[in-house]
């Protein structure tokens, strides 16, 4: 059988820099091809460049359907694209147009390829062949009205909508939680048997391209580290740098991990709820967080996990009383600690953040030794200069970042460093609690395993407790012992972490291990 | 969306009313008067003249007085021009000015997001910057500039419109104030657009256009014009109160009997009640457009409307 998508000898140019070298593979009707590797690596430019959606170059040979795209011009590309390919990008968020109705952007994507104008019956039928049921009602709805995971669906219908022989699909699942990349992915495997869909798919999530590539190209800095059958990359990996992929992304048939002992109990939080006031004029508040009694003892690690929305941000916030409570005792060591505001100047060491967006957490204006000494400033201000310098030497050292980072500006750092900064400025407090909120969700695989290392090395040096809050279980269990399941605002299920795993009571939970397994 | 005008609707008219207080005490304070003239006025017929309009009364009495009149329409009669009460001035007037304004809105607002589509859609290019350029120095140009040297090129040059009146509103008299009047809102407009479309360009949503393989052209205007035009609905509010003081210039440069005129003499000749009543009259309008402005966002984005 012919291929419908080829490419052979396919590079990347940024000016006159090769990023991207060196990639051949052809993909056949009902065959996926999934492009693999860390960020940087040039997976999402080898997919994106060929069409003429990337500012870079391609060059080479990449053949759609028999017609070549490298050196066609833009009004080619154009037809080309519009006729034989749909594309799922990985923001669901903000990949459809915020100010055109549902059903007006399914019928452009409908008719791109000229097709004759839809009927309403017509486009919900198409929707509900993305499992959106009530089509009828999203229709008139505008995007931001949809979850993420209504709107990726969204964006898989319109990709499809004109019958395209190929799908590409630029880490379709990435921006979404645990539960919701399994049935999405599960949506996209069942287009492509449905439809004969060539489907190149380019992604991080190992397991998924475990269990849907037919092939597997690994890109390790633009070029291909490994290519081949699936089912033999995954088994016996041949290249260090696909090893390194596969250890970095945990799953849960993983062993348990060596954790160390919890001591007695640290901080208890008793009946917290947290209830914000609904977007517009005089429609009431919504419980965020509706009652939640949890205890973390010294030097343990929680795993407080959930879907998008089911309030674990808002409960890790309001027990490290960095974020509002309307109702509820947090206690420490048997006394009471209040918000941050009143707290007592020598509390509020006791328990740092770190956040999930590196980046956008450390002031762009600051260097790296500013920014990890702030807390210092105002914890410690009896500390001269020279002091409060080999503390933040010693913290940079902590990380494991070399010294001469410390006269940077985040900007100029990668995610991984920049996460290590953040880290190193809640060392520096001398906390006895962290608080990781999704802190390692932002990060590449092979970046977000090796800062699991690091925090799970500081864990048992410091004896810190941990409260981790995230969507993925098996990134969790990496550090924590202990898991509380969330949803709408309230702990569905409390345990040890491996009883969960291995018998999890709630359905939440159940798709929470599933979507991990 | 009803809730929202109501509730714009309500709090204008606080905002009004500090307006017409805070216009009436700096009248008061500025010295002079409307009686006031080179040859002095025997103090008997001063005094008699004061309490015929109520002027020797306390400040706080004038004020209360006249928003009592003013709530039930009587904007009262003018000091300066006798024989006409203020409303007669405003309704002669008015028609002229709003003419003028809102033609020069519509043509500020097709100049400038016109001229911003064009320059992005051939972003980087000569004529990108040509045309970015001209928008600059057209908002640097003040109308008193732009209107004559239009008058002269168009008018007396090549004698293809008419210099300056109002020629009982035929359309050929209209076409220059129009545009001396607009050009600078236009400029700025512009390079509004310009930015807005920059940015707009580079969201994921127009790539996911591109992808339907969408024409340049419609990518454009379909998915990028609207977010684009966010900043330009802030300016509504600001572009307007450069409007209507623009129109005051421009309706001297053309001979046209709008209110601009009216203004200007009555705020020289102190004739309070003709100066309130135009002045409450311009905070009413650009009070709208600031409400027209909010309307403008939830349609150019969704979002905002929740």
């Amino acid at each position: 059988m012919s291929a419908v998508y080829a490419v052979a000898g396919l590079e990347v140019h940024a000016g006159d820099r090769a990023i991207v070298r060196g990639v051949d593979f052809a993909i056949a009707a009902g065959e996926c091809v999934a492009l693999v590797g860390a960020s940087g690596s040039g997976k999402s430019q080898t997919c994106l460049a060929p069409f003429g959606l990337s500012p870079l170059r391609a060059m080479g040979s990449a053949r759609l359907c028999g017609e070549e795209l490298v050196g066609a011009d833009e009004a080619r590309l154009r037809r080309l694209r519009a006729a034989h390919t749909g594309f799922v990008f990985q923001q669901p968020l903000t990949a459809l147009t915020p100010h055109l109705r549902i059903g007006r952007q399914l019928d452009e994507a409908w008719r791109q390829a000229g097709a004759p104008r839809p009927d309403r019956r017509d486009l919900v039928a198409l929707m509900a062949r993305v499992g959106l049921d009530r089509g009828d009602e999203w229709l008139d709805q505008y995007p931001h009205r949809l979850s993420g995971g209504q709107r990726q669906r969204v964006m898989i219908a319109a990709a499809i909508a004109h019958g395209p022989r190929l799908l590409v699909a630029d880490e379709p699942t990435t921006a979404l939680d645990a539960g919701l990349r399994r049935d999405v992915m599960a949506l996209i495997a069942r287009l492509r048997r449905e439809e004969g869909l060539a489907l190149l798919l380019v992604s991080h999530d190992l397991p998924a391209v475990a269990e849907h590539a037919d092939r597997v190209v690994v890109l390790e800095e633009g070029h291909v580290a490994e290519a081949g059958d699936a089912a033999r990359i995954f088994a016996e990996p041949r290249a260090d740098y696909t090893r390194a992929l596969i250890a970095a992304s945990p799953r849960l048939t993983d062993p348990p991990p060596d954790l160390p002992l919890a001591g007695g109990t640290l901080l208890e939080a008793r009946g917290v709820a947290v209830s914000f006031p609904r977007p517009g004029w005089r429609r009431g508040r919504i419980a965020a967080v509706a009652g939640v009694s949890i205890g973390l003892g010294r030097g343990e690690g929680l795993a407080i996990v959930g879907g998008s929305g089911s309030g674990k941000s808002t409960l890790g916030r309001a027990i490290a009383r960095i974020g509002p409570a309307d109702a509820g005792a947090v206690r420490w060591q048997g006394r009471d600690l209040p918000p941050r505001k009143a707290m007592r100047p020598g509390d509020r060491r006791l328990i740092q953040p770190v956040f999930q967006d590196p980046v956008a957490s450390l002031d762009p204006q600051w260097r790296v030794a500013d920014i990890i000494a702030e807390p210092l400033r105002h914890l410690r201000p009896g500390l001269d200069a020279a002091a409060r310098d080999e503390a933040v030497a010693r913290a940079i050292a902590e990380v494991e970042l070399e010294p001469a980072i410390a006269r940077r500006r985040p900007a100029t750092l990668s995610g991984g460093q920049a996460q290590r900064v953040a880290i190193a400025r809640a060392l520096v407090a001398e906390p006895e609690m962290l608080l990781l909120d999704e802190a390692t969700s932002a990060l590449d695989v092979l970046v977000a395993g090796r800062v699991l290392d690091l925090l799970a090395r500081l864990q048992r040096a410091r004896g810190l407790a941990i409260l981790f809050i995230s969507h993925d279980l098996a990134v969790a269990r990496r550090l924590c012992g202990r898991i509380a399941v969330m949803d709408g605002g309230r702990i569905v299920e409390e345990g040890d972490m491996e009883a969960v795993i291995r018998t999890p009571c709630h359905p939440v939970t159940r798709a929470l291990v599933a979507a991990s397994a | 969306m009803r809730a929202l005008i109501l509730r714009r609707l309500l709090t204008a008219l606080p905002t009004l009313l500090a307006v017409v207080i805070l216009s009436f005490l700096l009248m008061k304070v500025a010295p002079g008067g409307p009686f006031d003239s080179e040859r002095a006025l025997d103090p008997a017929t001063e005094a008699a003249l004061a309490r015929a309009y109520g002027l020797d009364l306390p400040l706080h009495e004038q004020v209360w007085r006249y928003l009592l009149r003013v709530a039930q329409g009587d904007f009262g009669p003018s000091l300066v021009y006798r024989d006409f009460t203020v409303t007669d001035l405003v309704a002669q007037g008015l028609p002229v000015s709003l003419t003028l304004g809102a033609l020069a809105l519509v043509a500020a607002l097709a100049i400038g997001i016109g001229a911003g589509l064009f320059a992005a859609a051939r972003a980087g290019r000569p004529v990108d910057h040509a045309i970015m350029l001209a928008m600059t120095l057209l908002t640097a140009l003040p109308s008193f500039v732009t209107g004559p040297v239009l008058a002269l090129v168009f008018a007396l040059w090549l004698g293809w419109l008419p210099v300056s009146g109002w020629g009982d509103g035929r359309p050929a008299f209209l076409v220059l104030p129009v545009i001396a009047l607009a050009l600078p809102v236009a400029g700025a407009i512009a390079k509004l657009t310009r930015a807005g479309l920059a940015t707009a360009l580079a969201q994921d949503h127009v790539r996911t256009a591109r992808a339907r393989g969408l024409s340049p052209l419609r990518v454009l205007v379909r998915h990028a014009l609207r977010p684009a035009l966010v900043p330009v609905a802030s300016y509504l509010g600001p572009a307007a109160a450069g409007l209507l003081t623009g129109a005051v210039v421009i309706e001297t440069v053309f001979a046209l009997p709008g209110l601009g005129g009216y203004f200007v003499q009555g705020a020289l000749n102190r004739d309070y009640p003709l100066v309130l009543a135009v002045v409450i009259l311009y905070a009413a309008l650009i009070l709208l457009f600031n409400l027209i402005a909010d309307l403008a966002y939830g349609w150019l984005d969704p979002r905002i409307r929740g």
